[in-house]
């Protein structure tokens, strides 16, 4: 067998597979840093690649998809915005809602429409750089033979890495998350800057929800993410909430997943079971490594509430 | 010394039995604007929700089988949601019932297996012990590497729910396989070693079992020292290092607790309804066990109930596709939203606590 086509075609799913994790766990990442803890992830993906795979099925037109797919985002991001933030009920209960409601409404909604039918899309996107990189073995193909998404992907991450640490809105961003009182005595709004951070983080995440669909598989089911809204928090944390650390985790776990398909293609004898726990063993150990007191932001999970200090102190 | 209204996290002047009534009235509160939401988004899609609620009613709570069934259903959700309660008790979130649920389910099956000569209560006995050492030890990795290295247990505990499903399914489908079925599984409980059926009926002594650790629990934690003291731990760790309860030893031993009574809601499913553990398993306990203990308002006391409805709900979405056409996925919504009144009710009860304490 040909080692290079192999390790080209490893190479190339983990970078087109990573995109969807990347885009919802940087959006994780902007919301932890704000203070937001969502584990709503999920639910959202799931409305995003619902919306998206329908817009795009319906009039055939996968930009319109992924766009409707960060719209369902924004929205969902509101919804958890306007009970986490301004209402300020318990981060975690709301994320879990959201969660299993945005699985159950996506499930229930592709029964509505699609009846019994597993319709796939019929089109799919352009590759821009095909070809280009044919002169350098594995890496050249792997990197240039890819959707035009997984560019728009990387140039998202790089804009997220530059809002959260070039720019001012990212500095308060961040103040919310580490000392939201210090952020109120300065005058800023600590309500308003987390609720932008909501609905940047819902936009991404939606939209990583959409690129499953719509980039990654070319269909949508109910459940579909399988986990993997879960999974993006776990990068979150591994990629100590900076985007572009952040999406090299989730181009790492790709590999790690990959790994599974590239095993069976060698006579090594492990069951595939047995390989699909390695990404998931993966993150716990690299946890350990890495993550030793991890300093995850100091208001992370805490409803600013004003006069009522530093939470713990009741 | 810390009055125990604030350290609930309750307003301090509303005396104890107003908060359960209050407590109440929120919880139906909730669940009557998650059926309202349910009824809107049936009326949305075109259904008719009067037709849709009737036939949920007649063929759930208005039917002998129906009832029974909501009765065999409750029983893992409430152990799952003890499961919940006693971690949530000391401030942690145990995210990863489903992991726990399926090793203690695994340990449960291939014990029964080992003791199918022994008898029925070895049988039983045995393979609740496997269950409860299997779901403990898949909460314990989790609880210490919180405690030891500061990693949250939210993200390991949801890792170690994936770690166990693929687990599982390998030891199913490899060196644990029935070599005479072609359905990757453990080898089938004969029907007369499972747990005896209550009467006549679906009901079986699992639900004894179930309501006997709910009653332990209840008894552990609002009668003694140990219970007192989890839930300082819980309520303000700070206070209770101050009163030099040992916080780190009550957080790792409520969390392997959870684990283990997890395990034992495995162990209930294998032992009853399923027979057999078989591969790709995916409980979905989790998340309305935490619907569940919310909407008990975290009291033991409220679980029973709780889990009648939760079961009731797991019932109709199994009865609601053929009886009016609405999917299963439907129910998840209802869970969901469930989660998120609830969430909504607690922080205007928090909010009416403030200001009762602000007022001179």
């Amino acid at each position: 067998m040909n080692v290079d086509a192999v390790l080209t075609a490893l190479l190339g799913a983990a970078l087109l597979g990573s995109v969807p994790l990347m885009l919802a766990a940087v959006g994780e990442s902007i919301g932890e840093r704000a203070g937001l803890l969502n584990l709503g992830i999920e639910g959202t993906m799931l409305i995003g690649g619902f919306a998206g795979f329908w817009v795009a099925l319906r009039f055939d037109d996968l930009p319109l998809g992924l766009l409707a797919g960060a719209v369902a985002g924004l929205l969902t991001g509101a919804i958890f915005a306007l009970l986490a933030v301004v209402a300020k009920a318990d981060q975690i209960m709301i994320g879990l809602g959201l969660t299993l409601a945005g699985g159950g409404l996506t499930g229930f909604l592709f029964r509505e429409v699609y009846g019994s039918d597993q319709p796939l899309l019929p089109s799919t996107m352009g590759r821009p750089f095909a070809g280009a990189g044919d002169g350098l073995p594995v890496i050249g193909p792997a990197l240039l033979d890819q959707k035009w998404f997984v560019y728009v992907a990387w140039i998202i991450v790089a804009g997220s890495q530059v809002l959260l640490h070039r720019t001012s809105f990212g500095l308060r961003l961040r103040a919310a998350g580490e000392a939201p009182f210090a952020v109120d005595a300065a005058g800023i709004d600590v309500t308003r800057t987390r609720f932008a951070a909501a609905l940047i983080a819902g936009t991404l995440t939606g939209l990583g929800g959409a690129s499953m669909a719509l980039v990654e598989l070319g269909f949508f089911r109910p459940n579909v993410t399988l986990g993997a809204g879960f999974i993006a928090i776990a990068l979150a944390m591994l990629g100590r909430l900076t985007p572009w650390r952040v999406a090299a985790m989730a181009v790492l776990f790709g590999l790690l997943r990959g790994l599974d398909a590239g095993l069976q293609l060698t006579d090594i004898p492990v069951r595939a079971e047995f390989l699909q726990m390695v990404p998931y063993a993966g993150v716990v150990i690299a946890l350990i490594v890495l993550g030793r007191h991890m300093a995850l932001p100091a208001a992370l999970g805490r409803p600013y509430v004003r006069g009522q200090a530093r939470g713990d102190e009741v | 010394m810390v009055a125990v209204g604030s350290m609930t996290g309750l307003g301090r002047r509303v005396p104890i039995a107003r908060r359960g009534i209050s407590g109440l009235l929120e919880s139906l509160l909730a669940v009557a604007g998650v059926l309202v939401l349910g009824a809107v988004l049936l009326a949305i899609t075109g259904h008719d929700p009067v037709v849709a609620y009737r036939e949920l009613v007649s063929r759930t709570l208005l039917r002998p089988t129906g009832v029974q069934e909501i009765l065999v259903r409750a029983t893992p959700l409430l152990l799952a949601g003890c499961a919940v309660l006693v971690a949530a008790k000391v401030g942690v979130w145990n995210i990863g019932i489903d992991g726990q649920v399926l090793v203690g389910a695994l340990a449960g099956a291939i014990t029964a297996d080992a003791l199918t000569g022994a008898g029925r209560p070895w049988l039983w006995l045995g393979a609740a012990l496997a269950g409860l050492v299997a779901g403990g030890v898949w909460g314990l990795v989790p609880a210490l590497l919180r405690a030891r290295l500061g990693i949250n247990e939210i993200v390991t505990t949801i890792m170690f729910n994936y770690m166990a499903m693929s687990l599982t399914a390998w030891l199913v489908k490899g060196p644990l396989r029935d070599p005479s079925l072609v359905v990757p599984q453990t080898t089938v409980i004969d029907r007369a070693l499972r747990l005896p059926t209550l009467g006549d009926t679906r009901v079986h002594l699992g639900l004894v079992v179930a309501l006997l650790v709910t009653g332990v629990l209840g008894w552990v934690l609002q009668r003694t020292v140990i219970g007192y003291e989890l839930a300082v731990t819980g309520a303000n760790p700070r206070a209770a290092r101050h009163g030099l309860i040992p916080v780190a030893t009550y957080v790792l031993v409520a969390f392997v607790a959870s684990g283990a009574i997890a395990g034992l809601a495995g162990v209930n499913d294998v032992l009853s309804t399923k027979g057999v553990f078989q591969a790709e398993w995916n409980p979905s306990y989790g998340l309305p066990a935490f619907a569940l203990v919310f909407l008990a308002r975290r009291q033991v006391a409220g679980l029973v109930p709780a889990a009648l409805f939760l079961g009731l709900l797991s019932y109709g979405a199994d009865v609601m596709p053929r009886a009016a056409g609405v999917a299963p996925a439907f129910f998840e919504v209802l869970e969901g939203a469930l989660l998120v009144a609830l969430a909504l009710g607690a922080w205007a009860r928090s909010r009416r606590g403030q200001l009762r304490e602000d007022a001179p």
